[in-house]
């Protein structure tokens, strides 16, 4: 279920790995339509692909379904991204950093998702409160 | 997302198109570690026709690098596009993956 209206798009999910296409392409499209960069877009579908994924993939300890809610707002050159869920807490901002420098046989696998996300946005907040979870990025973009 | 596999002389060459993510990167696995296991060392990866990728993608690369690591082989990338070039390197992963700019010119440093 989706809705957009002007400089806000919404977008209301299930917790199942198919849904995330779905949501990066809705969202391109919106981020297009605003004459949004696209290096931005391109980053920013990475972005919501690898947290979602997280989210979906990890998230949850029961086999039910879960709501996600997905809003972007662009307004005077920001973007602001919103990921709101009741899965577990996960602070993406207090996930260890991954080891870039190591040679293959020390490299870890894990880790890199985040580690992407945080480059590619310009801020990453996370914050949990009464079982829901509202992850918030930004990322300033100019125009077209 | 479609993998091809060609073979040419010992080099194995695997030529992915469409996006290598959560979903698709599970497909590649299964062609690419059963490849390494019936010992093939030599693999070029030709991106030309992928259009993205995301972590899942590079754990599976990683994981399969690093298996080929253990016998001496070599997994190396041709084509890949500007995007997902720099993917590779905010992930710190281009001193792993050598990148050329074509399967030929792959073919011939994977040989050397």
């Amino acid at each position: 279920m989706s809705s957009s209206t002007g400089t806000k798009i919404e977008l209301q999910i299930l917790n199942k790995i198919p849904e995330i296409e779905r949501v990066c392409n809705s969202i391109t499209t919106f981020s297009r339509q605003h004459s949004i960069d696209e290096k931005i877009i391109s980053n920013l579908y990475l972005a919501i692909d690898e947290l979602l994924t997280n989210i979906i993939r990890y998230g949850y300890r029961d086999e039910k379904d879960h709501t996600i809610y997905v809003r972007c707002t662009i307004e005077k050159e920001l973007l602001t991204l919103q990921i709101e869920d009741d899965s577990y807490p996960f602070d993406p901002n207090k996930a260890p950093i991954p080891d870039l420098t190591n040679d293959l046989e020390n490299r870890k696998i894990g880790g890199l998702g985040i580690y992407l996300v945080k480059n590619m946005m310009d801020d990453v907040k996370y914050v949990t409160k009464n079982g829901k979870n509202t992850l918030t990025l930004t990322k300033k973009c100019t125009i077209n | 997302m479609e993998v091809k596999i060609e073979k040419i002389e010992d080099i194995n060459i695997f030529s992915l198109e469409g996006n290598l993510d959560s979903n698709t990167s599970g497909d590649l696995e299964k062609r690419l570690i059963p490849t390494i296991d019936a010992n093939n060392t030599k693999f070029i990866l030709d991106f030309s026709q992928l259009h993205y990728i995301s972590s899942a993608g590079l754990r599976v690369l990683l994981s399969a690098a690093k298996k080929l690591n253990q016998f001496k082989g070599k997994l190396i990338l041709c084509s890949v596009k500007k995007d997902i070039k720099e993917v590779f390197d905010v992930a710190g992963l281009m001193p792993i993956f050598p990148i050329y700019d074509n399967p030929e010119e792959a073919a011939r440093k994977i040989l050397q």
